[in-house]
């Protein structure tokens, strides 16, 4: 019998580990979430200090994709105004199946302290939204356990059932 | 009764006013009690009709007719050293006295003093370009037009540039509401969705003191008193804080705080 | 409109023209390395550029109009997501003009506060500029060591207002709060450390020859064009002119600290690379003589002036009288007296103003926000023609724009 560098006999026996697709599916996705950059306003500096040196984001193995063709996941930080909400739609339209939206700060939320003519009243008026984060800008603590409630969020979800696109109309 | 708001001017009042209270007013000093400003001033009034001088917190200020704002500002920057315009823009009088005023905020660096030419106009006149003099009036002239509605006369791209293009209604206006108008309140919907888009969306919720009714802490319920803090949630689950899985996740590990090292010194 | 088809690909942001061989490129609103929403309409000719046409506005919330409906404490919040990456300044540029408004003499030990919150954010703009100009440069090195550094700051910014980024900590009339125990000996530990740290990037940068070949004799910004497009702070004195708010309109303690102010006349990126790194020398410089101005204060941090701004909490909580007034100035809001001001600082971005005419109301009838990078944005319109595509992003990272800013 052939000697093997790792003896697969030993140690807790055949690398064979039983699960069913859903979940490793799953486990792939909600781990390698690629966020598209939409650094709009404030919250976008604080999405950038979490991808920067202190709060390090990669660890997540959530990494800023400047394409929409990259990202599943896409973090609206910052106020969306009436100008730009036609391309928040057009990039969130770009964006491939599965994907998932985090608002995050009370602007993108519900237009938070920019109660005027020229601010989004939140921005799931314009393209649907799973997770909101509170915060005028939020901390990138609060980024980052978002981005983990999302994490689970997508592991109680059935893998196929993200096929079906998800519209607000 | 309703109580009438006036239609020339809806923005924020004061819920109380006192009818004997005198606003008292920022001193206006008499140009002669700066040299430089009064030379200048003097040269100004050489050549053009000065309406009115003074010197208020340390600036000129210094109205004119409106039909000589270019020539005005061609002798401040060429003869009197007033070598950049750092701000203009317009004020909205439409409700006391019809008029828009206009103002220009110069700076001269080689005498540091800075000061303010003023003019008015009527609200359908339109006021000379000072581009040609200043590059950075091409922006701020345009922002005018775009806040105001004032039109200037030989710019060489008289857009609006911050709102968009299709937008209707001049915002800084003070007969346009602070929230918008009906075209506004719409204009993201009509525009990615379409009109009939409308209903199922529904209208913005503009109201900052919108309350939600299972919060027995902060807010209490008018007719439906309930003591402070009880749960009406009618049994339906709260969200704790964890940051995994009850019983963690697939192929991921836990972090173990007793394997990890704290870094206290930065140049490790 | 190109149409698609199955052997020409179709990219919706790019029109070819094949009469006159002119390539019409549409960059942003959300382009990664615009610094927030800038769209640029670029003419080309191949890869060079024949026509800009910075389009703004997408970041427009209408802070003008909310400040002539709100009352002007109100305003302060509103006035940190104007230039979201140094907030305080833009607090205390409000909070400036409102006092020579009302005619307020701010206590010393509030100025030195205010000179020392001015300073760190000076900082802590000037490393995120450097950040992230590098990073769409390419040196993503630059980028990781300089939010380390800016961490720190915002760690003492948050010791002493509870706010990573939006500060609101300056108040009409002085600063809320007194500095926290550990606040100075921190900041002397990271002043200790800084020169270090800015040396380590200009050993990274300084002779770095893709650095050099993307800063260097690219985006001139002639004296001219600068003062005709209302250009100020580095982007002026990279251009040749010696104009620092600081130092010819000295506001604060200005006047009692010794700095310098860098110039440089070549007005290319790479001068006002030169000149940013040398400024948070100075600032680094002036926060040493603000530390030791701080112990020699007595303790009073608002001003005195009981129509206009409110009693120290313990007499709101004490005194009867003051406990009104407290109550009628956050209820009703002051009331300035009839007026106009324009009142200039400078801003890490350069000249910050706020225009504000003030009919006696406690609303302001009109609020000008002057904010430097509107200008700066304006200025690509001529400043972008000739030069290639790569240039652009390096000239638009130079030009350190902030979009709450120039939209507002």
């Amino acid at each position: 019998m052939a000697q093997h560098q790792v003896n697969y006999l030993k140690d807790g026996g055949l690398p064979v580990a039983l699960t069913t697709i859903d979940k490793v599916v799953n486990w792939g996705r909600s781990n390698s979430l690629w966020a598209l950059t939409y650094g709009l306003a404030c919250c976008g500096i604080e999405m950038m200090a979490s991808g920067a040196s202190r709060y390090d984001f990669d660890r997540f193995g959530t990494i800023f994709r400047a394409s929409p063709r990259q990202a599943e996941l896409m973090i609206v930080a910052g106020t969306l105004t009436k100008k730009h909400a036609e391309f928040i739609r057009r990039l969130y339209d770009q964006m491939t199946e599965p994907k998932w939206v985090i608002s995050m700060g009370s602007c993108a939320n519900t237009g938070g302290m920019f109660n005027t003519y020229a601010t989004v009243q939140g921005v799931d008026r314009v393209i649907p939204v799973d997770l909101y984060l509170p915060g005028c800008a939020p901390r990138p603590e609060t980024l980052q356990y978002g981005v983990m409630m999302l994490q689970q969020k997508i592991r109680r979800e059935s893998a196929s059932r993200a096929q079906k696109p998800k519209r607000l109309l | 009764m309703r109580a009438y708001t006036p239609k020339d001017n809806v923005q924020a009042k004061p819920y109380y006013t006192d009818r004997f209270w005198v606003a008292p007013q920022v001193a206006k000093h008499d140009v002669s009690s700066d040299a430089v400003f009064e030379s200048d001033l003097n040269a100004l009034k050489s050549k053009f009709e000065i309406l009115d001088a003074y010197i208020q917190v340390e600036q000129m200020v210094v109205v004119i007719n409106a039909a000589d704002n270019f020539a005005v500002l061609d002798m401040l920057k060429n003869s009197l050293q007033y070598n950049q315009l750092s701000e203009m823009s317009a004020i909205d009088w439409l409700a006391k006295e019809g008029k828009f005023e206009i103002f220009y905020q110069m700076l001269s660096m080689s005498k540091r003093k800075r000061l303010r030419i003023k003019c008015k106009i009527d609200e359908k006149e339109s006021i000379q370009s000072v581009e040609k003099l200043f590059r950075c009036a091409d922006w701020s002239e345009r922002e005018m037009y775009d806040m105001f509605g004032v039109v200037v006369n030989n710019h060489p791209f008289m857009k609006r540039i911050l709102m968009p293009d299709d937008w209707e209604g001049f915002p800084l206006r003070k007969t346009y509401p602070l929230q918008g108008d009906e075209f506004a309140a719409w204009y993201e919907v009509d525009k990615i969705f379409g009109k009939e888009a409308r209903e199922i969306i529904g209208p913005e919720n503009r109201d900052p003191a919108r309350i939600d009714r299972y919060d027995t802490e902060r807010f209490a319920r008018l007719g439906h008193e309930v003591p402070r803090g009880v749960d009406i949630t009618n049994g339906e689950p709260d969200t704790p804080l964890v940051y995994q899985e009850k019983n963690g996740a697939f192929l991921i590990t836990k972090f173990d705080p007793e394997t990890s090292v704290t870094i206290t010194d930065r140049n490790r | 409109m190109q149409q698609p088809n199955r052997l020409r690909p179709f990219f919706e942001n790019i029109t070819f023209d094949r009469e006159d061989n002119e390539l019409i490129l549409n960059f942003g609103p959300q382009h990664p390395s615009a610094h927030g929403q800038l769209r640029l309409m670029l003419h080309m000719q191949q890869e060079q550029i024949t026509k800009a046409h910075p389009d703004v506005g997408y970041l427009h919330r209408g802070m003008e109009k909310m400040a002539e409906n709100m009352i002007y404490n109100e305003f302060m919040p509103t006035t940190d997501r104007m230039d979201y990456i140094a907030s305080s300044s833009n607090n205390y540029g409000f909070a400036l003009a409102v006092e020579r408004l009302i005619g307020l003499e701010v206590p010393r030990r509030a100025k030195v506060i205010r000179m020392m919150l001015l300073e760190t954010n000076r900082l802590m703009s000037h490393l995120f500029w450097l950040a992230t100009t590098a990073l769409d440069i390419g040196a993503m090195t630059v980028f990781l060591y300089a939010f380390r550094e800016r961490e720190y700051l915002m760690d003492l910014i948050e010791d002493y207002c509870g706010a990573r980024l939006t500060h609101s900590a300056v108040r009409i009339g002085g600063v809320p709060l007194d500095l926290p125990d550990n606040f100075i000996g921190d900041l002397r530990t990271f002043l200790d450390k800084l020169p270090a740290n800015i040396k380590d990037y200009e050993d990274l940068l300084d002779q770095n020859r893709i650095w050099l070949m993307r800063m260097e004799n690219v985006g001139v910004i002639s004296k001219e064009m600068a003062l005709s497009w209302g250009c100020s702070g580095v982007m002026l004195r990279a251009s040749g002119i010696e104009w620092d708010i600081r130092k010819e309109e000295p506001y604060e303690l200005y006047d009692e600290v010794e700095f310098s102010v860098p110039v440089s006349d070549k007005g290319d990126n790479y001068a006002r690379y030169k000149l940013y790194m040398e400024e948070m020398r100075q600032s680094a410089k002036i926060l040493e003589q603000v530390i030791d101005m701080y112990a020699g204060t007595d303790g009073a941090l608002m001003a005195h002036a009981p129509q206009y701004i409110s009693a120290p909490k313990l007499d709101i909580m004490t005194q009867n009288y003051s406990l009104m007034q407290h109550f009628v100035l956050v209820t009703q809001g002051m009331r300035p007296p009839v007026g106009e001001v324009y009142i200039p600082t400078e801003s890490p971005k350069g000249e910050l103003g706020y225009y504000i005419n003030s009919q006696g109301d406690a609303y302001p009838y009109r609020l000008k926000l002057r904010a430097p990078s509107f200008w700066h944005t304006g200025i690509l319109t001529d400043l972008l023609p000739g030069h290639y595509i790569p240039d652009v992003v390096s000239i638009i990272g130079t030009t350190n724009i902030v979009f709450g800013e120039v939209d507002r």
